[in-house]
C-alpha cells in the first residue's frame, strides 16, 4: 500500500478531495489528518486543487510505504517504496 | 589594602558633598576610599534648573564610568524628589543600566534613595526634617517621603534658593530650626535633608541634645554606600545610624 | 512534550549594530513611524575596551523593541561582498542562506500590511517582495544596514491541529537528524509513524477538552 498523510486545515482540504478522486484511492482519517491510500501510485493534479505555491509544497505530512517521486507545479506523485 | 573608588554626581555649585563624604568615610576603621566627582550645572534650586541639571546626568555617568568606580552616588536629593514618588528607583535603574551596558559593575545609589534606606535601617516611621529649600520644593520632599510610607511629623524649610548660599548656611541656624520642631513621638530627625546644607558637625551633638537618632543626607549617603559595598557600617562621631555594625566592646 | 511552565512574555528587545545611525533613524522612525523609546550613552568600561557608543531603541509594537548599537569611529569589518552590517559573506554563499536570518514584525490586518507597504514604497527602501505563504502574507525589504525586515499578517488563526503537526514534525526531525542519513523522505516516513501513534489519541483528548471548556462556560457566565 501507498499511504500519505495530509493535515486537515482549510488550505489542504482540496488536496485530499482531488487525491480521493483517483482510481482505487481511499481517504480515511487518523486524528486531524487525512490518510490517503492506494495499492499503487497516487497522483494529484495541482491545478485541480487550486493550491497556492506555498501550500502545495508543504501539504505532505507523512509517508508510509511510499515516496514522493514528483512534486512540482503540475502534480504530486506518490509511489510505493 | 584596596582603595574603594567612589563616584559622585554633584550639582556644580555643591561644595558640601565633596567635603562631608570624604570626611565621613575617612573614619572607617578598615577601608579606605577615593572620591571622583562629575558636575551638573546648577546654581539656583528651582524646578527649571533641577530639570536642566538632570538632563546632564548621562554625561556625568559617562565621565565617572571612565574612572572605574566601585559605587556611584547621585548626590542631589531634591532633584530626584522633585521628580515625584519613586524617582530615585527610576534614576538609579537608568544609571545602573547605562553603566552595565558599557560593562561597568559599579553599584548605583542616590542621596534620595539613601535617605529612605537609612530611615528604614533605623526602623524610623515618624520623622522630622530641616531643609534649606523654598516652600514648594520642601513640600515635594515631604510628599516624597510620605509616599515611601514615612510620616513627616514636623518640618522646617529655610527657604534659601541660591545653592551657593545653601552651602554657607551656618550651623546655629540649622540647630535653631531643629529646636523649633515638635519632636514628640518622632523616631528620627533629619538635620540636613539636603547634601549641600552643611551639618556633619551637628549630627552627633544634636543626637545628644534631642535624645533620638539624628541623620543627614550625608550620613545617609555614607550608610548606603557602605551597605552597597558590603562594608561594615562603623563610623564614629556622626550619629547612631553610622554605628549600626559596631562590635560592642566587652564591659 | 515539555511540561515546564511557560512564563516568558515575548521579545524585550533584539539588538543589531549599525554603521549608519542617521539612515537607521530615517528608516525606522521617519519612514515606518516606529517611535524612538529609549537610548543609552555608554563607553567600554568592562574588561574588553571598546569605543564610546549609543544604544537606541525603537518601539515595534506590543511593547517589544528593536535596538541598535552605534560605535563612534568604528569601521565596518570585511568578510565578503554579500551580507549586512553585522555579517559579511563570501560570493559563493547562497542568498537563501543569507536571508534565512531576518526579523518579522506582526500586523493585524491586510489594511495594516498595505499601510506599511505604502510607507516603504514611498521611501528609499521600497518593498522588494510581497508573498502569500501557507497561512501568512508578508512584505520584505532590507533596512539601511542590509538587515532583512519582514512585515507579516496571519491569513487565518492558527488551528490546534497545526500545533500537533508542528510537534510531530519536530519530534521526527530530531529523530531523523540523530540518524545516519537525514532527508525529507526520512522525516516524512518517521512522521507518518508518529501520526499513526499519536494523532487519533490527540483528537480524542482535544475533543474532550473542547467539550469541557464548553461545559464550563455557563459556570463562568452565572451571575
Amino acid at each position: 500500500m501507498t499511504t500519505f498523510y495530509v493535515l486537515d486545515v482549510p488550505e489542504n482540504v482540496s488536496v485530499a478531495t482531488v487525491a480521493g478522486q483517483g482510481p482505487d484511492v481511499t481517504v480515511a482519517r487518523v486524528g486531524p489528518y487525512f490518510e490517503i491510500s492506494a495499492p499503487g501510485a497516487i497522483v494529484v493534479d495541482r491545478r485541480a486543487t487550486g493550491c497556492r505555491h506555498a501550500v502545495w509544497y508543504s501539504c505532505v505530512a507523512g509517508l508510509r510505504g511510499a515516496r514522493v517521486t514528483q512534486q512540482d507545479k503540475d502534480a504530486l506523485r506518490v509511489e510505493p517504496v | 589594602m584596596a582603595v574603594h573608588r567612589i563616584g559622585l554626581v554633584v550639582p556644580s555649585s555643591n561644595v558640601t558633598v565633596e567635603t562631608e563624604m570624604p570626611a565621613l568615610l575617612a573614619r572607617h576603621p578598615d577601608a579606605s576610599f577615593s572620591f571622583h566627582s562629575s558636575r551638573m550645572r546648577m546654581t539656583a534650586v528651582s524646578p527649571a534648573q533641577l530639570r536642566a541639571m538632570n538632563a546632564q546626568r548621562e554625561r556625568c555617568v559617562l565621565e565617572l564610568g571612565d574612572a572605574g568606580p566601585e559605587a556611584i552616588l547621585y548626590a542631589c536629593l531634591v532633584a530626584l524628589m522633585a521628580g515625584g514618588p519613586g524617582e530615585h528607583q527610576r534614576v538609579e535603574a537608568a544609571v545602573a543600566e547605562q553603566l552595565a551596558t558599557g560593562g561597568s559593575e559599579a553599584r548605583v545609589r542616590s542621596s534620595a534613595g539613601a535617605l529612605v534606606e537609612a530611615l528604614r535601617g533605623l526602623g524610623a516611621r515618624r520623622v522630622a526634617l530641616v531643609m534649606p529649600y523654598t516652600r514648594p520644593l520642601a513640600e515635594q520632599v515631604v510628599a516624597y517621603l510620605e509616599a515611601e510610607g514615612l510620616t513627616v511629623a514636623d518640618w522646617r524649610a529655610l527657604e534659601v534658593a541660591d545653592n551657593a548660599e545653601v552651602g554657607c548656611i551656618p550651623g546655629d541656624r540649622v540647630m535653631a530650626a531643629a529646636r523649633e520642631l515638635d519632636l514628640s513621638a518622632v523616631d528620627a530627625l533629619v538635620l540636613s535633608c539636603c547634601v549641600q546644607m552643611p551639618s556633619l558637625s551637628l549630627v552627633e551633638p544634636a543626637e545628644q541634645e534631642f535624645g533620638i537618632p539624628v541623620l543627614s543626607a550625608a550620613t545617609a549617603g555614607a550608610y548606603s554606600l557602605l551597605r552597597a559595598l558590603g562594608l561594615p557600617v562603623d563610623l564614629p562621631g556622626a550619629g547612631s545610624l553610622l554605628r549600626a555594625d559596631r562590635v560592642p566592646v566587652p564591659a | 512534550m515539555s511540561e515546564l511552565p511557560h512564563r516568558v512574555r515575548g521579545v524585550d528587545h533584539v539588538a543589531y549594530p549599525t554603521f549608519d545611525p542617521a539612515g537607521t533613524v530615517r528608516f525606522y522612525r521617519d519612514v515606518l513611524g516606529f517611535p524612538v523609546v529609549h537610548s543609552i550613552c555608554a563607553a567600554g568600561w568592562g574588561p574588553e575596551r571598546h569605543p564610546d557608543f549609543i544604544h537606541f531603541f525603537f518601539d515595534i509594537g506590543n511593547g517589544d523593541r528593536l535596538a541598535f548599537f552605534y560605535y563612534f569611529g568604528l569601521e565596518p569589518f570585511g568578510g565578503g561582498p554579500q551580507g549586512d552590517a553585522y555579517s559579511r559573506f563570501a560570493e559563493d554563499v547562497p542568498v537563501y542562506f543569507i536571508r534565512s536570518r531576518h526579523l518579522a514584525i506582526h500586523v493585524d490586518s491586510e489594511e495594516d500590511l498595505l499601510e506599511y507597504r505604502r510607507r516603504l514604497d514611498g521611501s528609499e527602501w521600497p518593498v522588494e517582495m510581497q508573498i502569500q505563504h501557507e497561512t501568512i502574507e508578508s512584505i520584505y525589504t532590507h533596512d539601511p544596514n542590509g538587515y532583512m525586515i519582514e512585515i507579516t499578517r496571519a491569513l487565518r488563526p492558527v488551528t490546534p491541529q497545526e500545533d500537533l503537526d508542528a510537534a510531530l514534525t519536530i519530534d521526527a526531525l530530531v529523530d531523523v537528524v540523530s540518524g545516519p542519513d537525514p532527508s525529507m523522505a526520512a522525516l516524512l516516513t518517521r512522521k507518518a509513524e508518529l501520526i499513526v501513534e499519536r494523532a487519533a489519541a490527540w483528537e480524542e483528548q482535544h475533543a474532550a477538552r473542547a467539550t469541557a471548556e464548553q461545559a464550563s462556560v455557563p459556570e463562568v457566565a452565572r451571575p
